[in-house]
């Protein structure tokens, strides 16, 4: 495995947290997770996942209690902390860049990410943008430039709503390639990237957006051409195959990162202590094969690091939905 | 041949003792859930997952234990359907219609036993289509794009007619009300709320099993509530339970009928985006045009048993096709199911077959060991099961009623559903006093969403060419089946009411088998 | 009578589901069909089946007198209640109470009633909690 920035790095604050473990000013007496969706879907494996490895590791002294809080797309689980639970100590709360995104189209009414604390990130699904393997498009400029020219003739087929990630990576990409108005990309929307993937085997569809996750079986079987990965370096193992959009000079990368908040009132102590616990699950050997399992990418942001992180990509989404008009 | 042998070999992973327990326990966790109102398939599934997780299984033992869950929700749900009139889950809402008249009539026994054996029919002969035809069906699939999807679901409805009323128009009425409320919500075509009036919990629709649970379970706790105090209420020593074991006769005379639900659940299975509840609900609507000659099925015809339930068990086999095969799920249990896969570093998709050999046809193994051992378990059980009809209501409908809080509050944790669901009960009460039918209310909020979907996608993929809705042979078909199905009964309908009338003064007293 | 009423209600319903659809709001971004055609579609065969009942109504359904309207009232309120104080007063104690209620309706002498109420509260507790492992509310108590 090649040394990366990222892995230095996390070899760093493994090192740190190793000597941070031996003495806690915060010990939480009964620490909990919300899933703010229904068991089975990613938030709600986010939870059991982490609570698992964090017991397992000896991380946490009693097992993480999950709870899940559906509605909203997140926002009732989001109004929830921020009302009721502002000041607990024991309670993380899932959440992705769905997250980010409903913050950044004020999806969550009356809410905005300032109002929580972001503790770290545990991973990210990088996006492609893929065609059938008999598609006679072969790199990303070439469907970016038939969008272009008519953008009737491309429909892309993505798991989210409209104004979700799967669509905006795809608006994104085609600002980036210089398409003036992007609300003319044709994007249907799906439920779930599989069922995406299959309307483009049946012909319905012409291009899919998605996670890297979602399209692996298909290229593995040769169904799919992968376009584009949309990270900003080749992504290391068997996906090394895939280009970037970056080398083909289409300046986008699109992560669904996965990772934790907490509530704003939450004590500085608490705080420390969570980054510092599920920053050294993270850099387990544990985690590293708990990752390659679920399909997720290295991407390690921890307290003030990703909070930042957080507030740009609620900027950036913004700043496109804005030009999109999804919202005002 | 190839096949056989490869599920010889499946067999010989399934076949352990750990596996064969894990199947034994996911038999019974899933039959009760299923039975529970506000539990079925796809939450039992997930709630079982931490479960697995914990007890440290690999791929192939948790998949036995997790699909055991499913097949035993499937069987799992028609136990609450026949004895209280409230579906155990979502597919086994069409079992009601005829599998509680057959209750009332001191038939739940023979109706609990029969529904059982007509599970495992439709079960087991999807298994074998799993086997043989998974690699066909895959292209069956891939023939149906939003517009033919949008021609199936509007073939559903066309065929609703005369379902579980005998006035048309409260069943036109109650589908519109089921879509018009599938409607709240997000909509995820241009990603505007919709009749969500600024309320951020109605942001994600109203969840069809809160439906469910508030029209059948809560309405019947008011029948009750409002009968004691009209003192006309009905005592539980009058319920019979009848034979345990149905005659030989029966379950020949329902035998064509199982094979012909079994086929058309299956398909509607394989279809992504078409599931379990279609199945059964197709499978239920098409035998009535076909075989109800006398008018019998809502009255307690055992075909209207078996029918639902052989086409929801096939479904749920049908929907493993297109998960296994493609990495689609086809129904919302299977997407828990993928899921799973995927955190069990199993990756689903066209070359599972060939890369996980050991995990698909150990599964499909145990699918075979878990439909044996839910019959074997179910026909024994049945005289225990009816017994649920003895405990005097002044018990059963608190249980009822607090069972079908917990369930929805336990999966979403929202008093906000809780809210909901007890709206609905006080609607559901209202419609049955004025003789709405509650099915195609469920059947709307629960097939709406996608009917508009794909008409949408489709018109969006076409540029807003409505022709685009008859181009393929295969959607022409549907269609002239969606119209054929609605105009017959309107044409023939009565033209048979008047000649059974007549027939039925002629034989005063003849009954159906 | 019931039916007229019915299909009036109805009607005003299906108007007032249209007259929302027409109100919302459009996005810049536009599918070929958008949001409102099919809502307006389903609104108008509300409309329609309702106006068929006005016309053509069913026989009367037996309505219950007074008292049995106000047992189902107060059973929806207690329910509502339930429903507001789960979170608060937790799962044991809000079931007991709530399922003791309704038993105590159904004809069963109080005392009975308040035993059924905790009995009831307890097994549900044992098969969704500590079987079902499934996150029930926690009160005060911690149950």
């Amino acid at each position: 495995m090649k040394l990366t920035s990222v892995a230095r790095a996390t070899v760093l604050a493994a090192m740190l947290g190793l000597g941070a473990q031996a003495a806690y000013a915060f010990d939480p007496e009964s620490p909990e997770c919300i899933a703010p969706a229904d068991p089975g879907g990613g938030w709600d494996f986010t939870c059991r996942q982490v609570g698992k490895s964090l017991q397992d590791l000896g991380l946490i002294p009693s097992t993480m209690q999950v709870v899940n809080l559906a509605g909203g797309g997140g926002g009732v689980a989001f109004a929830e902390v921020v009302n009721k639970r502002n000041d607990d100590n024991d309670l993380i709360v899932a959440a992705s860049s769905a997250t980010a995104t409903r913050l950044a189209q004020n999806a969550y009414p009356g809410n905005s990410m300032d109002q929580v604390r972001w503790l770290a990130t545990i991973g990210a699904d990088y996006g492609v943008i893929a065609v059938s393997k008999d598609s006679e498009i072969n790199t990303l400029p070439e469907l970016l430039e038939m969008i272009k020219t008519d953008p009737s003739s491309i429909s892309v087929a993505g798991g989210s709503a409209v104004g979700g990630w799967d669509h905006l990576k795809v608006l994104i990409a085609a600002q980036a390639y210089g398409i003036e108005d992007v609300r003319t990309v044709k994007y249907i929307a799906f439920d779930g990237g599989g069922e995406a993937v299959t309307q483009l085997l049946a012909g319905s569809v012409q291009a899919f957006t998605g996670d890297i996750s979602e399209a692996k079986g298909f290229v593995d079987s040769g169904d799919i051409k992968v376009l584009a990965v949309l990270s900003p370096d080749r992504l290391p193992g068997e996906f090394d195959a895939f280009p970037t959009a970056r080398e083909q000079g289409v300046e986008v990368i699109g992560a669904n990162w996965r990772g934790f908040y907490a509530p704003g009132d939450m004590s500085d102590e608490a705080y420390d202590y969570w980054v510092e616990q599920i920053g050294a699950m993270y850099d387990s050997p544990e985690w590293l094969e708990v990752m390659q399992a679920n399909g997720l990418a290295p991407l390690n942001l921890r307290g003030a690091e990703f909070q930042e992180f957080v507030a740009e990509s609620v900027a950036n989404i913004t700043e496109i939905s804005k030009q999109i008009g999804i919202i005002q | 041949m190839d096949v056989l042998g490869s599920l010889l070999d499946g067999f010989a992973v399934a076949l352990t003792f750990e596996n064969l327990l894990l199947a034994l326990i996911g038999c019974f966790l899933g039959t009760v859930m299923g039975a529970l109102p506000g539990l079925g398939p796809s939450n039992g599934v997930a709630i079982l997952i931490p479960l697995a997780f914990t007890m440290g299984l690999g791929a192939t033992p948790a998949m036995i234990l997790l699909t055991s869950v499913y097949y035993g929700a499937m069987y799992g749900g028609r136990i609450s359907s026949i004895l209280l009139n409230i579906p155990g889950d979502e597919p086994a809402l069409m079992t009601t219609l005829d599998g509680y008249p057959m209750a009332q009539q001191g038939r739940a026994g023979e109706a609990l036993a029969l529904s059982g054996i007509a599970s495992f029919f439709g079960a087991f002969f999807a298994t074998w289509g799993l086997v043989f035809l998974a690699p066909l069906l895959v292209k069956v699939a891939l023939l149906f794009g939003p517009a033919e999807y949008f021609a199936l679901f509007t073939l559903a409805f066309a065929t609703l007619g005369g379902i579980a009323s005998r006035n048309q128009a409260k069943a036109a009425f109650a589908a519109a009300l089921g879509i018009g409320i599938a409607m709240i919500g997000v909509d995820g075509q241009t990603g505007v709320p919709r009749f969500t009036f600024g309320e951020v919990h109605l942001y994600d629709g109203i969840d069809f099993l809160v439906a469910i649970v508030g029209l059948f379970a809560l309405s019947e706790v008011f029948i009750f509530l409002e009968h004691r105090a009209s003192g006309a209420h009905k005592g539980a020593d009058q319920v019979k339970i009848g034979k345990i074991i149905p005659s030989w006769s029966l379950i020949k005379y329902c035998t064509p009928t199982m094979i012909r639900t079994t086929i058309l659940g299956f398909v509607a299975g394989v279809l992504p985006g078409a599931g379990a509840s279609l199945g059964s609900f197709i499978s239920y609507s098409v035998e009535k045009r076909l075989v109800d000659r006398k008018g019998t099925f809502g009255t307690g015809d055992p075909r209207g048993v078996a029918a639902p339930e052989a086409g929801n068990n096939a479904a749920a086999g049908g929907a493993l096709v297109p998960m296994l095969a493609l990495g689609v799920p086809g129904s919302g249990t299977t997407a828990v199911l993928l899921a799973v896969l995927l955190a069990l570093n199993i990756t689903p998709g066209p070359l599972l077959f060939t890369q996980n050999p050991d995990v698909v046809w150990g599964l499909i193994a145990a699918l075979f060991i878990g439909n044996f051992m839910l019959l074997l378990m179910n026909i024994p059980m049945v005289s225990l099961f009816v017994r649920v009809l003895m405990v005097p209501p002044r018990y059963l409908m608190p249980i009822v009623a607090m069972v079908s809080f917990v369930g929805i509050y336990g999966i979403s944790g929202s008093s906000f559903d809780l809210l909901v669901m007890v709206g609905f009960g006080v609607l559901g009460w209202v419609l049955r006093k004025l003789d709405v039918p509650l099915v195609p209310v469920i059947l709307g909020v629960l097939l709406g969403a996608a009917m508009e979907k794909n008409l949408r996608r489709a018109l969006t993929i076409s540029d807003g060419d409505w022709s685009t809705l008859v181009a393929s042979p295969l959607s022409i078909t549907l269609w002239v089946i969606a119209i054929v199905g609605f105009i017959l009964p309107i044409v023939i309908g009565p033209m048979i009411r008047r000649r059974m009338a007549i027939r039925r003064k002629d034989e005063e007293g003849a009954t159906v088998d | 009578m019931s039916d007229r009423v019915f299909g009036g209600i109805g009607v005003v319903l299906a108007i007032f589901f249209i007259w929302q659809a027409t109100l919302i709001q459009e996005s810049f971004i536009q599918d070929a069909v958008g949001p409102k055609v099919f809502p307006v579609i389903i609104g108008t065969v509300l409309g329609l089946s309702s106006l068929y009942f006005v016309l053509k109504p069913d026989p009367e359904p037996s309505w219950p007198r007074f008292g049995g309207l106000a047992e189902i009232g107060f059973a929806a309120l207690v329910m509502v209640i339930y429903a507001m104080a789960l979170p608060e007063l937790g799962f044991g104690i809000s079931t007991a109470i709530a399922a003791a209620y309704i038993t105590w309706r159904l004809e069963t002498p109080p005392l009975k009633a308040i035993i059924a109420g905790v009995s009831i509260s307890a097994g549900l507790y044992i098969v969704f909690r500590l079987i079902l492992g499934l996150s029930l509310a926690r009160g005060p108590l911690g149950f």
